[in-house]
């Protein structure tokens, strides 16, 4: 009987590996071997190859697993496509190509700085790229800076990691302070007679970073903050929110979190009929099942970093459509924005090595301060000051709304900047 | 030779923890030296966690409220209020300290899966209120500038630093684990275990003792979270008190054998090791958590006394040694 049962097992452990030795390797493998694809000897004579190693850690388990592994998938078709394009020749005729190395780092913070210390000096990594993140961004930026390795973070939005004297460190997406900032702006050109303003939002890290300065900002507009309430992350029931927003006579609302509890806000908020006028939140409007509210969504307005219909014109690198379709001929499915940002930062990587002309890591990161450029994801720009370097002053989200097209169906539009503009702004709310 | 066998049950643990140590110091990598502090990281936890689950028998799958809290407070010290990591070290682990003593004048009473329930409960209960607590960054947490690496002498230096404080604290651990285990006290502790009502027939004052094992065992996260969050330079409540974290120390002390000093260095040391291999494994990175469910199966099923019942069981000798 025993012997059975060692059997079983002896079975299970070998399925099991047959199982991993038949699954493909993981992406940043496939585009890593640049070396082997084109050896040295191949090249011609003045043509020196190098090949700069990219390290990062991805959360291939846990809870950032899907946002994370988007990211990925954007960085590793950036990769693949400048491989297969030869590289990057610089002007002594030095090719420069590159290769991925990654670890998973599980979503959780316990074993980041450990991986990437690793990345830096087992896997000599020359330049590194974000996990997914702020938490873990953070735990990752003082191995960075350690280091002297530059970093560019992606899906890492809040603006603290910045302001703590790291000089390596640069980010691509617009920073959490900013993230309801042109929601405030679009509000104000919309109508400027709007002046009281209730900020409902999401008791977490992330929500609760974007709306205290999203407030600041809309006092420092002249709005009158009149509620300022966060809410459980479990919330289900907006009953008491809702009273609380109509007691303050609120006309324009702003917060919410996640999908879960954003879209259960908007929809109850339309059920009780409460008579605002604009309503901006986070994360949940521009997911596509957000449509699913039905006529609830209609009206809704919502930050992103980056949507396929925002009409950015770029200097460097393919434009919004081109990405769009090379990501979905990749891998079969739509490019979210975490797909864009993965995809962005090997740009700004790409852009930067031109631009300093060199693989030197000093000169890249000069290249990165002086950076000032629009891509398909929208405008890149670092900060160069010692109180907040790398921190975006370029990019700004852009804002999607909900609209009716001609035969009534739900359609995303971006209404927000004026220069990505799909659509004129629905307004009033209902 | 009764001493020296007796001996042999500090001197086995703590040649472990000083191998580990000396790891990352023969092969001059600072991936190891990472390595080897998230191992002692998870033996400190372990060990700690023991000195409840292992001597008196209580399962907590709160303990590692103990290191948020710590963490937290130890954290506040440093980045906030710019005190020497030492000093804001030890506080934070009071802080856990008086917790676990107001708490477990409460808790305590509660039996088997009861009590289990209500340190879930607990920290929940903590997170939320870190959660809500403005001094402490609320939702957002708090970060630190990374300048104060340079009262360290740098960055590179402050990590090393980390790393030798990580080894002391977790030679203090075993050290104090092996002092409970042979005194008066762990005894009480051990008759608790066996038999509660038994033990307070006995003599044992059972709710003041397991009072002080609850203490006990809650300092040391305490201490080690404000050093993991000071080496990681920020905290946020998500990062602080994760539910995993708590079971992963009750793995590790099933799988080394519980209720020994020795079990929980082996099974931290095991469990961590195979986990940082599987992950940075080329062949098995990408399956490594189904590796690992499946080790653990295998060793749940065969031998569920962990590595250090095992040895015990099938080598008596080497009961005396291995304690």
């Amino acid at each position: 009987m025993k012997r059975k049962v060692y059997l079983m097992i002896l079975l299970l452990l070998a399925a099991m590996l047959a199982l991993a030795a038949c699954k493909p390797a993981p992406a940043a493998e496939e585009a890593a071997p640049a070396e082997e694809q084109a050896p040295a000897e191949e090249m011609p004579a003045a043509a020196e190859e190098v090949t700069l190693t990219i390290g990062f850690t991805a959360s291939q388990t846990g809870k950032y697993e899907t946002s994370s592994g988007r990211q990925v998938r954007g960085f590793n078709l950036w990769m693949q496509q400048i491989n297969d394009a030869g590289g990057i020749t610089l002007s002594d005729g030095t090719v420069v190509k590159f290769a991925a190395v990654s670890y998973d780092d599980e979503s959780n913070k316990d074993r980041v700085q450990e991986l990437y210390t690793r990345l830096a000096t087992e896997d000599n990594a020359d330049l590194l790229i974000s996990p997914y993140s702020s938490g873990l961004t953070a735990a990752a930026a003082v191995i960075a800076e350690q280091y002297g390795k530059v970093m560019l973070t992606t899906g890492a939005a809040s603006d603290a990691t910045y302001k703590q004297g790291y000089t390596q460190v640069f980010q691509i997406y617009t920073p959490a302070s900013r993230y309801l900032a042109g929601a405030v702006d679009l509000l104000k050109a919309t109508d400027s007679a709007v002046s009281k303003v209730a900020f409902v939002y999401e008791n977490s890290k992330f929500s609760t970073s974007v709306v205290e300065a999203a407030k600041a900002y809309a006092e420092e507009q002249g709005y009158d903050v009149v509620l300022f309430e966060g809410y459980d992350p479990e919330t289900t029931d907006f009953g008491s929110f809702i009273n609380k927003i109509i007691d303050s006579g609120a006309e324009a609302v702003l917060g919410g979190g996640h999908f879960q509890d954003g879209s259960t806000f908007a929809r109850q908020l339309y059920e009780k009929e409460v008579a605002i006028k604009f309503l901006a939140l986070l994360v949940a409007p521009p997911e596509p099942d957000f449509a699913d509210l039905g006529d609830a969504a209609v009206g809704v307005i919502g930050p992103s970093q980056w949507e396929p219909l925002a009409a950015f014109t770029p200097d460097f690198g393919p434009t919004g459509d081109e990405f769009v379709q090379s990501y979905t001929a990749a891998y079969d499915e739509e490019p979210s924005y975490h797909s864009a940002g993965g995809y962005a930062a090997g740009l700004v990587l790409e852009k930067a090595i031109r631009d300093a002309d060199s693989t030197d890591p000093e000169k890249i990161k000069a290249a990165l301060d002086a950076m000032d450029l629009t891509l398909f994801f929208g405008k890149i720009k670092f900060d160069t000051t010692a109180e907040a370097h790398g921190l975006q002053i370029g990019h700004s989200m852009v804002y999607i709304q909900w609209q009716k097209d001609a035969d009534g169906n739900l359609a995303k539009q971006v209404v927000w900047p004026a220069d990505g503009a799909t659509a004129e702004v629905l307004y009033p709310l209902h | 030779m009764k001493r020296l066998q007796s001996s042999l049950g500090l001197l086995l643990p703590i040649l472990l923890v000083l191998l580990i140590a000396a790891w990352p110091l023969v092969t001059s990598q600072a991936s190891d030296r990472e390595s080897a502090f998230t191992i002692l990281k998870a033996i400190t936890l372990a060990a700690s966690l023991n000195i409840l689950l292992g001597y008196t028998g209580y399962v907590s799958f709160g303990h590692i409220v103990f290191f948020g809290l710590g963490g937290y407070v130890g954290f506040y010290l440093v980045a906030v209020q710019n005190w020497p990591l030492v000093p804001a070290m030890l506080v934070g682990g009071l802080a856990s300290g008086l917790l676990a003593f107001l708490l477990g004048k409460a808790i305590l009473q509660l039996r088997g899966a009861y009590f289990a329930l209500a340190t879930i409960g607990v920290n929940e209960a903590v997170r939320a209120f870190i959660n809500n607590f403005q001094p402490f960054g609320g939702p957002i947490g708090l970060t630190m500038n990374f300048k104060v690496y340079q009262q360290y002498g740098g960055a590179m230096q402050a990590l090393q630093m980390a790393f030798y404080l990580m080894v002391l604290l977790t030679l203090i651990v075993v050290i104090v684990s092996h002092r409970v285990r042979v005194s008066k006290f762990g005894l009480g502790l051990l008759a608790i275990r066996e038999d509660e009502d038994a033990a307070e027939v006995m003599g044992v004052v059972a709710p003041a003792a397991k009072t002080w094992a609850f203490v006990l065992s809650a300092i040391f996260p305490g201490i080690l979270g404000a050093l993991f969050f000071f080496k990681n330079g920020s905290v946020e409540p998500h990062d602080a008190f994760p539910l995993a974290a708590s079971i992963e120390a009750i793995v590790m002390i099933m799988l080394g054998g519980y209720g020994t000093v020795i079990g929980p260095v082996v099974g931290g040391l095991g469990f961590q090791w195979a986990r940082g291999f599987l992950l940075t494994n080329r062949f098995f990175k990408n399956i490594q958590l189904t590796v690992t469910g499946m080790l653990l199966l295998v060793i749940v099923l065969f031998i569920p006394a962990g590595a250090i019942g095992w040895l015990r069981h099938r080598f008596p000798k080497t009961r005396r040694v291995l304690q």
